[in-house]
């Protein structure tokens, strides 16, 4: 059983970790623990211990058809293997006839609970030539402003250069009306053109570009560089290589077209936005790649500088009187747009779903784009989302980057996966929070209430890489007949098996097996309290209180945060009744308070400083991140450096300003360096130029070399704020601090500290309520 | 344009290479709006005139009206002699006079003069006869009936050739025939002494076995108006006086006074020519037998062929008309040019009951901005400044020469409707002795019956348009494999040097097949960007601006472009042709403008909206009820094309259609977006890139250089007592008093009916005004007015006098296109047939005297209704054996058809083209005519047949080798590509036809679509069917019905 360790290692080879390591046996246990069981997966995380199987798996019998694994039973003398999650007794293939206690195969080893079958290629020639090219689709914005325009431009000519020789191009634009270039075409330029106006079927879309669903010629690499003249019936120009060229054919068509590409040409009404038809554009572009043959891995990748203002799709009318929607028009439903805009939106991902193409989703602006109707194309999907300022800011210009490079820095973007979950049974799958699809592949396992993508115990992931994380609830329903406790059953087991297509084109299946213990009698608490995993705990909770958040109305997740908090000390902690002094927690639950009091506060709860698209932004990465990455979401790190000591943590409180220190918080979304006053008064007469303070000039490059390293390996970049205390810029530094000084206590705040200006309950208070509510009878 | 598939190679005559250098003129020298109007005058030399076809490019100049307009006038002839001597005339005078009918000239004892009769003669050929005589000779004619002398007026009477009716009932021998001044073709040179007759020196032996006219001969010559120096006969022309002729005919300008008189009617005849020669008109089908007609002496269309000085209005009183297709200069002194407007009768009459008594129609064939012959004064412009022109307050008339000034000119009476109103301040002046005003000929407004005046904002709704053309092309496959699109392609690289090139000039671009492809043609150095438009259900534009362009910023483009059309869908293999949603987007794209749409199509429109099915399929395989409902599938199928012509109509665009097709393509639907926009249809069918470029470049040509106005309304008005009754042409009509045209150009006629609401005073005249709102080329709002009065009369025998065959010939074949697409072919025949019986039959009953009763009396002005009639049931639109798509064009065609166009479109004309260059002496490009009867085509010849639309060129089977060489180079018959391109040979004989054949073109602002008919060949089939005088499975011959028609009002008159 993986206990808990330090962060980093605590997902192990498998990338599992789970609110409850120890299982409660019966449903009502489980409902008093109060945190769901749940487990957050990382299907194809790297990992240097991983191996890789030359060959299939060997599958128990259907409907089982769970992977040989370690905690199989073997009989060796017999060549047969016991399922540990049917019980079945399987024998052996011939080709594994050798197998002995001595001579195991791969997958038996205990250490390979997690482990990688390289399968063998399709036997569709075209199908494997396809899935070896992976087609990026841009879709790009033209309603954008003459600077916006080139920025853009720049990033597509710079990630044109970057793309794999194989892989195929197409260009869409888009503004009042949908352009989609025939790259193919080589007497003039040559665009279709689709009215931005106008909802239009995959098939009319199909029909409308002369092509044939689910085709793609057999020549698929090179093959439209000879567009051949003449033939009677030419299959190429039914075919989507007209639209989708090797990179390495069209870069320079690209980079000519890319170089006349204006902005878009329709007049704009005065008090009137761009009309910008988003919608359409990427209903065409997923109607585009229907053309291609099943199993290509393909992303739309759409860059977007503005709401969708006409057509399907709409996120606001043209008429600039109107705002944009915000959390509290969808609160009082007065976001006319909104609903009919996620139904179509999320037409176009069951769409993308069924062909298994991916949508990435780059909006860049200033104003909100509409992220939170289109938000469910990206997470069915498992596209990408990076929201920036501006397609100049970083924040874009290095994500996008990001994902077309290769190698180390690679993000792994794999294509086309599958994910199934084998349990044991009483074991019921409730669903998934997390970038994927439910394929509706009911199982024994399925529960009858439904988390997330759920009634299914196999799921699509169009996109996903190697930090992909999913969160998979459970439900504990054991039957009326299984057998009373005894002996055999003390142990649970879980199979996850991914399917996916690497970068590279290979298919991959892989297989991670864990086991976790029953909990018997509902005495024991000690056993579940040793099994609780509180950062595991506490991201589950932010993402079921999201998904709650989003998905039923008149939802008060404060309150239920807060009522679940106090349900849970009340049954895990330790006090007297009616004494609030006499409270304790167990370190298994410790510092969840804090996570907690943290996450109240936090983008994902508070939604009203944001707009809904950073809303809906923050919540699909909360969703996609592993646990460690999204613990720092909620409760940000706060690291000092000061000339007294190393960098040192510090507490996320405002006590922790001084004015001779530097400060590094990561808030995940973003990373600000804060000088205290002093450090900034120092650096402002430029102390750090001189050779006698040097100390100094290191302690000022320190928090940004940490910082760096920080943005390096983030995805999306995270946007660095450099502040000084009392500047304007410091509250991205303040709002994430516990305000155990405002200017209310402003009498006993200590020279070169800080206050801050809120009403908001301090952590202190916090616990005291805390105490109190959870002691009381 | 390389392109195999091209332009031939070699331009065929009339057809200017691309090199060639016909500009338009420079538009600095065309400031004046006169020269605006000359622009396009189709005759106009070549140089920097348009002419409507290429061919006179380079050629020096030529002089329209010099010798074509009199080919037979040879000086000898007197242009207007009265006719054998008859009546005092005033014959010389070229316009008639009607003197109030007291003053009638005639003796008293005469009573009306009757139109001739002229008596048949058995087995005469009248010296006229033309070459065909040998076939006559084979007719039995009973002889000496001709003996002229009996007749009051021995010489005219001679030579009338029998008249053949039935047998049964007339008795054989009876009256003679009467001969008509309207001498079918060619007639003798005058001056030629009857003796000479016989040996007339043609080429064709002539047959006529008659005794050569007698002396009056000579008188008669004179009589004729032109002379006909053709092969052909004289014709007999004195042969009038059959024994019921009885009263010569009078000359010209002399006014009947007795409403009864028959013969009057000649001289109502507005023809230039006085002489109508006595004999008038009728054609008498006596109760002879009807084999006794001879076909040689029933009345044809005589070409008038000297340029004749036309003077509107002649002491005070309006002018008859010259014949629409003579050549004639016109004086406007206060009616305006026949060419804009010509009533279908010169007097009007003054009671409803009087226009219904005789049958007759009363409507205006306005024809707005109809070419001006090029001697003519040009119409003046008048500014009045920021006022505007002057209007009647009540019916808002604009002032015109008709109004009245009282008051010493301080107030006006509009002559429309008869309020008195105020003279403007700034407008007055003092009456002269004479009523007038002083200034009234210095003033154009109150001097010419033609003026246009400079329009001011108050006639604007927006500033006025620039001039723009927009191609749509079909690349199907179909058009792709036939070389439509190659040849579309080249037409317009061509014809775009030769739009005018204002700065404001524009143009775009667009082809088609199941999708529609815009082409974005402003782009720095880069190529044209090609944009789709997929979705052909629901069509839009794919760009807001740089789909039209300057054409100053696009010449280059748009050359590249036309030229890589063609190899660009080179394999295209979508045979699918969404027509309709091409036109609709590219209307999306005119919109902000309006403008022109120029689409060229090649198939059955099949996809996107507006998409049609082949019904004519569909009907034959359903034959039960295709015979009764054959007429449904003249009407377009829906009204998918209605909604979107009225739509397109209301933004000013305009779709001129050009279909080169293969197929059937449902012209019926097709045509109704033109017919409603003010555009034209123009059919290629079967197309061949080989023989059909040319005229496709030359339409296209003349489409967009012609002088032509933009976003027009048009309204007539007319005196109290009548009112509009409607309007029929290509136009868009919202409420009932305008129409809407958002083109019209020299070639759109309109004709407006009118009906009484009350009665005029006899001596009163009564003014139609049309007033065209439009603006020009240039970009100038500009009123056209046109007033036309005319007077009143309570007489039935000046109606008939007054009346105008062409206008109702014209008014007539409008009516019958109309009814094609309602009634069955057969009920329009009957119909066209009984119009022209109840005419007749009314002038027999009222103007006739009794005594003639047994004589088919025809009034002189229409002496050839009979024979257009019957041309017209015969025609292509009311032939049962037509194809669907031909007889929707020639609805279509018909609407919108000018008045000098219409009865050669029925009743074409024919040139031997073997005896071309056989006269030296002749100077006249144009060689005579010929009968359309298939007794004048000889198997040894090759003849030449127009219809101002089509030419085609017969070949006989025994046509000698050298001739064939000749003019086509080749000594064979089979030799002869059936894809033919006329070429000029370096013969005479090549030459004269190819000049012969270009100066048809320019007086038909046509290009002819010339094509090759051989006897052996269907083809040959063919050119027989427009021997309308034939006896032929689609109905009676000339003389049969010419019987026909006498029984039926004999039938009426019992």
């Amino acid at each position: 059983m993986a206990e808990m360790a330090s962060a980093g290692e605590a997902e192990g080879i498998d990338g599992v970790r789970m609110t409850w390591n120890n299982w409660p046996r019966s449903k009502v246990e489980a409902s008093k623990s109060v945190v769901p069981i749940a487990a957050s997966i990382s299907p194809i995380r790297s990992h240097p211990d991983l191996t890789v199987l030359p060959y299939p798996p060997l599958r128990c019998k259907l409907p089982c058809s769970a992977v040989l694994n370690p905690f199989c039973h073997v009989d060796f003398a017999a060549k047969i293997w016991i399922c540990p999650f049917c019980h079945s007794r399987n024998h052996f293939p011939h080709h594994y006839a050798a197998v002995s206690e001595t001579n195991v195969p791969g997958e038996l080893y205990p250490q390979y609970t997690t482990i990688e079958y390289a399968l063998p290629a399709s036997h569709d020639p075209a199908a494997a030539a396809a899935a070896a090219s992976p087609v990026f689709l841009f879709v790009l914005d033209t309603c954008l402003i003459e600077d916006e325009l080139e920025f853009v431009k720049s990033a597509l000519r710079r990630a044109i250069g970057l793309l794999p020789d194989n892989a195929l191009v197409g260009l869409i634009s888009f503004g009042t009306q949908v352009h989609v270039h025939e790259l193919g075409f080589s007497d003039l330029s040559k665009i279709y053109v689709f009215r931005g106006s106008k909802e239009l079927g995959r098939d009319q879309i199909l029909d409308q570009l002369g092509l044939v669903p689910g085709q793609r010629a057999a020549a698929v690499v090179g093959g439209a560089a000879g567009y051949p003249k003449g033939m009677p019936s030419n299959p190429k120009s039914t075919s989507v290589t007209r639209f989708l060229l090797p990179a390495s054919d069209c870069e320079y068509t690209l980079n000519a077209l890319l170089d006349e590409l204006e902005r878009d040409q329709w007049p704009v009404e005065a008090g009137s936005r761009a009309l910008r038809c988003t919608g359409v554009a990427l209903s065409v572009a997923a109607g585009l790649l229907g053309a291609c043959l099943p199993g290509t891995g393909a992303r739309i990748i759409a860059l977007v500088g503005g709401p969708c203002t006409v057509g399907p799709g709409l996120i606001v009318s043209k008429d600039l009187s109107e705002p944009v929607r915000s959390h509290k028009d969808l609160d009082k439903d007065a976001a006319p747009h909104f609903h009919k805009a996620v139904k179509f939106y999320d037409g176009i991902a069951k769409q993308l779903v069924s062909q298994g193409h991916v949508l990435d989703l780059f909006a860049s602006a200033l104003d909100q784009v509409g992220v939170a109707e289109m938000k469910v194309i990206v997470e069915r999907t498992g596209g990408l989302v990076v929201l920036a300022e501006s397609f100049g800011h970083p924040v874009f210009k290095d994500s996008f980057k990001r994902i077309f490079e290769d190698g180390e820095n690679s993000l792994g973007l794999s294509f086309n996966g599958t994910l199934d979950i084998n349990c044991s049974k009483d074991i019921k799958i409730q669903g998934i929070i997390g970038s994927c699809a439910s394929l509706e592949k009911k199982g024994a396992a399925s529960a009858d209430t439904v988390v997330g993508q759920g009634n299914t115990t196999s799921w699509k992931l169009c996109g996903l890489d190697k930090s992909t994380c999913l969160t998979v609830f459970f439900d504990v329903a054991p039957s009326e007949k299984s057998s009373p406790p005894g002996m055999g059953n003390l142990q649970l087991f879980l199979q996850f098996l991914t399917t996916y297509q690497s970068p590279d084109g290979q298919i991959r299946l892989r297989v991670t097996t864990v086991t976790r213990k029953w909990v018997e009698s509902a005495s024991n608490t000690e056993e579940l309290v040793a099994g609780f995993d509180q950062e595991t705990a506490a991201v589950v909770m932010a993402r079921y209180a999201s998904l709650k958040m989003e998905s039923e109305e008149e939802f008060d997740a404060t309150r239920w945060l807060d009522r679940s908090l106090i349900r849970l000390c009340s049954r895990f902690g330790d006090y007297r009744k009616d004494d609030p002094a006499s409270f304790t927690l167990n370190p298994s639950f410790s510092i969840l308070p804090q996570f907690m009091f943290n996450l109240r506060r936090s983008q994902f709860f508070q939604v009203f400083n944001n707009s809904p698209d950073e809303t809906a932004y923050f919540r699909i990465l909360l969703n996609r991140e592993n646990i460690t990455n999204s613990v720092v979401m909620i409760q940000p790190s706060l690291i000092s450096y000061s000339f007294n000591s190393p960098p040192v943590p510090s507490l996320l409180d405002v006590a922790s300003i001084a004015a001779d220190r530097i400060l590094l918080l990561d808030a995940y979304f973003s990373v600000v360096v804060f000088h205290g006053m002093t450090i900034a008064q120092w650096r402002n007469m430029g102390y750090q130029n001189q050779p006698e303070h040097q100390a100094f000039a290191q302690l000022l490059q320190a928090p940004q070399e940490d910082a760096k390293i920080i943005i390096r390996e983030r995805f999306p970049v995270p946007r660095l704020v450099v502040c000084d205390q009392h500047g304007s810029q410091a509250r991205f530094l303040l709002a994430k601090l516990n305000p155990s000084a405002t200017h209310n206590s402003a009498n006993d705040v200590a020279p070169g500290s800080d206050v801050i200006f809120t009403d908001d309950v301090s952590l202190q208070v916090f616990f005291e309520h805390l105490q109190r509510l959870a002691v009381q009878s | 344009m390389a392109s195999s598939s091209g332009p031939p190679s070699r331009p065929p005559p009339g057809y200017i290479p691309p090199s060639s250098t016909v500009r338009q003129p420079n538009p600095a020298t065309l400031a004046g709006p006169m020269q605006n109007l000359q622009i396009g005058q189709p005759m106009a030399q070549p140089g920097p005139n348009p002419a409507p076809y290429g061919a006179f490019a380079g050629q020096g100049p030529i002089s329209r009206f010099g010798p074509p307009g009199r080919p037979l006038g040879s000086p000898a002839i007197a242009p207007i002699g009265p006719i054998v001597g008859n009546g005092p005339s005033s014959s010389a005078i070229p316009g008639q006079r009607f003197p109030p009918p007291a003053n009638s000239q005639y003796p008293a004892g005469r009573g009306p003069a009757p139109p001739f009769q002229s008596q048949v003669q058995p087995g005469r050929s009248f010296p006229g006869s033309p070459p065909l005589g040998a076939s006559l000779s084979s007719q039995t004619l009973p002889p000496a009936q001709n003996s002229v002398p009996s007749q009051p007026i021995p010489r005219a009477v001679a030579a009338s050739p029998p008249f053949a009716g039935p047998p049964s009932q007339y008795p054989p021998g009876v009256p003679p025939f009467q001969g008509y001044p309207g001498r079918p073709l060619q007639q003798p040179p005058p001056a030629i002494p009857p003796a000479s007759y016989s040996a007339t020196p043609q080429p064709a032996p002539q047959s006529f076995s008659g005794p050569p006219p007698p002396p009056s001969f000579t008188g008669l010559s004179r009589s004729q108006p032109f002379a006909a120096p053709g092969p052909s006969q004289m014709f007999s022309r004195p042969p009038i006086s059959s024994s019921s002729y009885q009263v010569p005919p009078s000359m010209p300008g002399v006014m009947q006074a007795p409403p009864r008189m028959y013969g009057m009617a000649a001289h109502g005849q507005s023809t230039g020519f006085p002489t109508a020669v006595g004999q008038s008109p009728i054609a008498a089908a006596q109760g002879s037998s009807p084999s006794k007609i001879d076909p040689n002496q029933i009345p044809r269309p005589v070409p008038t062929l000297s340029e004749t000085i036309f003077e509107t209005r002649l002491g005070n009183q309006a002018n008859l008309p010259p014949p629409a297709s003579s050549e004639y200069v016109v004086r406007d002194n206060g009616n305006c040019s026949p060419r804009l407007m010509r009533c279908t009768v010169n007097q009007i009459p003054c009671t409803s009951d009087l226009i219904s008594t005789s049958s007759m129609p009363l409507a205006l064939l306005v024809q707005p901005l109809a070419l001006p012959h090029p001697s003519e004064e040009p119409i003046q412009v008048v500014d009045f400044g920021e006022s505007g022109p002057i209007r009647c307050s009540r019916c808002k008339g604009y002032i015109n020469p008709f109004m009245k000034f009282i008051d010493q000119g301080k107030r006006f009476i509009c002559n429309l409707c008869g309020f008195t109103d105020e003279t403007p301040r700034d407008y007055f002046c003092n009456l002269g002795p004479d009523g007038r005003r002083r200034d009234a000929d210095e003033r154009p407004e109150l001097c010419r019956g033609a003026v246009e005046f400079v329009a001011t904002k108050e006639y604007m709704v927006r500033d006025p348009m620039p001039p723009v053309f927009f191609f749509l092309i079909d690349v199907s496959m179909n058009a792709i494999q036939t070389g439509a699109t190659a040849a579309v392609c080249s037409a317009i690289g061509q014809a775009i040097a030769d739009l005018p090139e204002g700065p404001r000039t524009m143009v775009g671009l667009a082809t088609f097949d199941s999708t529609i492809h815009f082409y974005s043609l402003r782009r720095g150095s880069q190529q044209p960007l090609m944009l789709i438009v997929p979705d052909i259900q629901d069509v839009y534009t794919p760009l807001h601006s740089d789909i039209i362009v300057q054409l100053t910023e696009c010449r280059q483009h748009l050359g590249q472009l036309l030229e890589s059309i063609p190899s660009m869908f080179e394999t295209n293999r979508i045979s699918e042709s969404a027509f309709g949603a091409a036109t609709k987007a590219a209307f999306l794209a005119l919109k902000p403008t309006g403008g022109k749409l120029l689409v060229f199509q090649s198939v059955l429109p099949s996809a996107g909206v507006g998409s049609l099915s082949a019904r004519e399929a569909e009907g034959r395989a359903n034959v039960s009820s295709s015979d009764k409902e054959a007429h449904k599938l003249l009407q377009p199928i829906d009204k998918s094309y209605k909604t979107m012509a009225l739509e397109f109509a209301e933004q000013q665009v305009c779709v001129d259609a050009f279909i080169t097709a293969q197929s059937y393509v449902d012209m019926a639907s097709i045509s109704v977006i033109s017919a409603t926009t003010g555009g034209q249809v123009y059919y290629y069918y079967p197309f061949s890139a080989v023989s059909d470029s040319a005229k496709l470049y030359n339409d296209l040509r003349w489409n967009v250089t012609r002088p032509q106005g933009f976003e027009a309304v048009m309204r007539v008005r007319c005196g109290q007592g009548l009112q509009v009754q409607d309007y029929h042409g290509h136009f868009c009509k919202r409420i009932p008093t305008d129409i809407d045209l958002p083109a019209i150009d020299c070639d759109k006629t309109i004709m407006v009916t009118f009906k009484h609401d009350d009665k005029f005073q006899e001596g009163t005249e009564c003014a139609f005004q049309c007033a065209l709102l439009y603006t020009t080329m240039y970009g100038e709002r500009r009123i056209r007015v046109t007033t036309l009065s005319l007077p009143c009369t309570s007489m039935l025998s000046n109606l008939f006098r007054s009346a105008d065959l062409d206008a109702q010939f014209t008014c007539m074949l409008k009516q019958a296109a109309m009814g094609v697409p309602i009634n069955s072919l057969s009920q329009v025949r009957d119909q066209m047939t009984n119009f022209c019986i109840n005419i007749l039959h009314s002038y027999r009953k009222f103007c006739a005297t009794v005594s003639s009763s047994g004589q088919l009396i025809l009034p002189e002005a229409l002496k050839l209704l009979p024979l257009y009639t019957l041309a017209l049931t015969k025609s292509i639109g009311l032939r049962s054996d037509g194809r669907l798509d031909e007889r929707s064009y020639w609805v279509n065609r018909v609407a919108s058809l000018s008045v000098p166009l219409a009865a050669p479109l029925v009743y074409p004309r024919l040139f031997a083209v073997h005896s071309l260059g056989t006269k030296d002496d002749d100077e006249s490009a144009i060689p005579p005519t010929l009968p359309l009867s298939s007794e004048h085509i000889t198997d040894d010849g090759v003849y030449l047949l127009e219809n101002g639309e089509d030419a085609l060129i017969y070949v006989g089977n025994s046509v000698r080798n050298e001739m064939l060489e000749q003019i086509f180079g080749t000594p064979s018959v089979d030799g002869i590509s059936s894809q033919f391109v006329l070429q000029q040979h370096d013969n005479e004989l090549s030459k004269r036809l190819n000049d012969a054949i270009n100066e048809i073109r320019r007086q038909r602002c046509s290009f002819l679509r010339l094509r090759l008919c051989r006897k052996s060949d269907p083809s040959g089939m063919l050119f027989f069917s427009y021997m309308v005088e034939d006896k032929s499975p689609s109905g009676l011959s000339y003389v049969e019905f010419l019987v026909h028609v006498h029984r039926q009002i004999q039938t009426k008159m019992a």
